[in-house]
């Protein structure tokens, strides 16, 4: 694909969508700040936003990016470049995840370093976070996935609204397991089995998710 | 050497409600198609099948002698194309639009570019959303213009224009021709501007391709005959003629293929030629359609 | 040359005509010479705004004509044959004579009476021309 427009397309949808990113950015950052004040609520509260911050992310931009497109019909404009069906796939799915995952990565490492430097949370709790900070990544890669195949807004509502319901359930669930929550408040970070397995697994949903959007996309006759 | 800059053979292409059925075309390099059609009749079904953005059921599309969709992007690098339902970033800047096509393609003409910016009374550094709908059309056309493409396919490129935007299209295009290795394939309404600039015509109704000539032959063929009938006759419709429309003593037939011939043949029947008129592509055209679908119907 | 012609949409008789008519024009009132080359089709079809096939079309009637002359691969010029401008004026006269005569059958004027008129016309072009 030497002389492919896929580049240019992701620097364009980069370039479009950077004020989103911006907004995001920033109130994971306040709301790591306030993590950091010390005391239960500022915990709580800190730890809220941070997790808001992320979900509604999630749930934007792949409208913003991708249903949008074909709303404000700009779509006919990018398919009028020399790019395929498929390059235009792999372009929207490059750029998108991209953008979340930049935030999503910077948070994530702040969160770490907190736990490592502060004293608020131990660093037994590191692999929680991970796990826990994965499941809105699971989310986005869902909800990006319906949006790029069904091309429909309302689909894409209907797979951020699942979504978004089932967080708290498995943010539940992980809470009330105990071969995981066992290791919370130690010092040291373990990754034991149990760990790993779950993490394989929402790493594996994520590629999942990835490889179904461009089977799909690719059976589609009518583009445009 | 006469290329086919566009080769439709057979295109079939079904929907619930409405299908392309056997459609076939031919573009030579550098001659302008136009192609015209009523609401619906599926000319932006068949430019979307020729553009590879949709997939033919049957059929063969070749496009500057890619076969479509296979080689879609190989065909597009040199293919410029704008239809009337394309809008570019509201938020971003007519220049920034221009930088990116520049980006893309490395046959864009900046200087060009500038000229084209003047000439349609653009500024490169409004933003799209502070766009009249006509200037929206003419930054559409300036962005595909500028590039240079051995290929244009417009669909609609003139709808919803004021007549001076609308002839300052037509102008540039006329300019395209100059290359004779670039060709115009452009759908419309406006069977004035087509008349003008098509060196080909193609008449598309309910799927199916009703005419596709050489135009100045196009137009030699139709004529309207008015005559002055004797009382009691009523005039057969000859060979040639799809349509007598007679009341009292006065009569106009339509004929498709007109040759000298034929006022002769209705003289000997007793009628008398009062004069014989050239139709405009308009009168072709509903002449045209009204005849094809009784056709169908029959 | 920008927009050597002007061709009127609403004009009835078919565009390939119209050009004939306007080149035929321009030689007989002495703004093309007499071998005087003349822009190559796909030019005058830009320059026009008009397709290409027309051009050639009426390019080719010239020719059959003997207006123009076009050499492959060297483009097309008026033709050199001596006294071209005036004999497309001449034509052009015929034919106004031709529409005269025709007008004036309709309205049932004898042609003894046309002759006195067209002297009359020429006594007022001539009183005109002297002014």
């Amino acid at each position: 694909m030497t002389d492919s427009v896929i580049p240019q397309l992701i620097r364009k949808d980069l370039r479009l969508h950077r004020l989103q990113m911006a907004i995001t950015i920033g109130a994971g950052i306040l709301a790591l700040v306030v993590m950091q004040r010390g005391g239960e609520v500022s915990l709580v509260l800190g730890s809220t936003w941070y997790f808001v911050a992320i979900i509604v992310l999630a749930c934007m931009l792949p409208v913003s990016m991708v249903v949008n497109e074909r709303k404000k019909q700009t779509l006919a404009f990018v398919m009028s470049l020399p790019v395929s069906s498929t390059q235009y796939t792999t372009a929207k799915l490059v750029s998108t995840l991209l953008m979340f995952l930049v935030p999503w990565l910077l948070l994530l490492v702040c969160a770490l370093a907190l736990t490592t430097t502060g004293n608020t949370i131990p660093q037994g709790a590191i692999p929680m976070v991970v796990i826990m900070a994965l499941l809105p990544l699971i989310g986005f890669s869902v909800i990006l996935a319906v949006a790029i195949v069904s091309e429909s807004e309302g689909w894409a509502i209907a797979a951020t609204v699942v979504c978004n319901s089932t967080y708290g359930i498995a943010w539940y669930l992980i809470t009330k397991t105990p071969s995981l929550t066992v290791n919370w408040t130690r010092h040291v970070a373990i990754w034991d089995q149990t760990v790993l397995r779950l993490l394989f697994a929402e790493f594996g949903s994520v590629a999942l998710m990835i490889s179904l959007t461009f089977f799909l996309q690719s059976r589609k006759r009518d583009f445009i | 050497m006469n290329d086919l800059a566009i080769e439709l053979t057979g295109i079939c292409k079904r929907y619930r409600y409405f299908s392309l059925d056997k459609i076939s075309l031919q573009l030579p390099q550098g001659e302008i198609m136009g192609l015209i059609g009523a609401n619906g009749a599926g000319k932006s079904t068949t430019i979307r099948i020729l553009m590879g953005l949709i997939h033919q059921d049957a059929g063969e599309a070749r496009v500057l002698g890619h076969p479509m969709p296979a080689e879609q992007v190989a065909a597009k690098r040199d293919i410029g194309f704008a239809s009337e339902d394309m809008r570019l970033y509201d938020s971003m800047t007519l220049g920034w639009h221009m930088s990116f096509i520049q980006s893309i393609y490395p046959n864009w003409d900046d200087s060009y570019a500038q000229v084209l910016l003047k000439r349609f009374g653009l500024r490169a550094d409004q933003k799209i959303k502070s766009l009249s709908h006509g200037q929206r059309v003419k930054s559409t056309l300036l962005l595909v213009l500028a590039r240079k493409p051995k290929l244009l396919v417009l669909d609609e490129p003139t709808t919803g224009l004021d007549p001076v935007a609308r002839h300052e299209i037509l102008r540039e295009l006329a300019h395209v021709m100059q290359d004779d290795g670039r060709s115009i394939l452009f759908s419309s309404h406006n069977t004035q501007d087509v008349e003008q600039i098509s060196d080909r015509i193609t008449f598309i109704d309910r799927g199916r391709i009703i005419d596709s000539m050489d135009k100045e032959m196009y137009l030699d063929r139709w004529r309207r005959l008015r005559l002055e009938v004797p009382p009691g006759l009523h005039l057969p419709a000859l060979p040639g003629v799809i349509d007598v429309r007679q009341q009292g003593r006065l009569a106009v037939a339509t004929a498709n293929a007109f040759v000298p011939d034929l006022a002769n043949a209705y003289e000997t029947r007793g009628a008398r030629v009062q004069c014989i008129e050239n139709m405009t592509l308009e009168e072709i055209f509903v002449a045209n359609v009204e005849h094809s679908r009784e056709e169908v119907e029959a | 040359m920008d927009e050597p012609l002007t061709l009127s949409q609403s004009d009835k008789r078919p565009m390939y005509l119209q050009i004939m008519e306007q080149i035929k024009q321009r030689i007989a009132v002495g703004d093309w010479k007499e071998g005087q080359p003349i822009p190559s089709i796909r030019q005058l079809a830009a320059d026009t705004a008009v397709s290409v096939i027309t051009v050639k079309r009426a390019y080719l009637e010239l020719e059959r004509e003997g207006i123009i002359v076009t050499q492959p691969g060297r483009g097309s010029h008026v033709s050199t044959s001596p006294g071209l401008g005036i004999r497309l004026r001449e034509q052009e006269l015929q034919q106004h004579l031709e529409n005269a005569m025709r007008v004036a059958a309709q309205l049932g004027i004898r042609p003894k009476e046309i002759e006195r008129r067209l002297r009359e016309a020429g006594d007022r072009v001539a009183e005109r021309e002297s002014v």
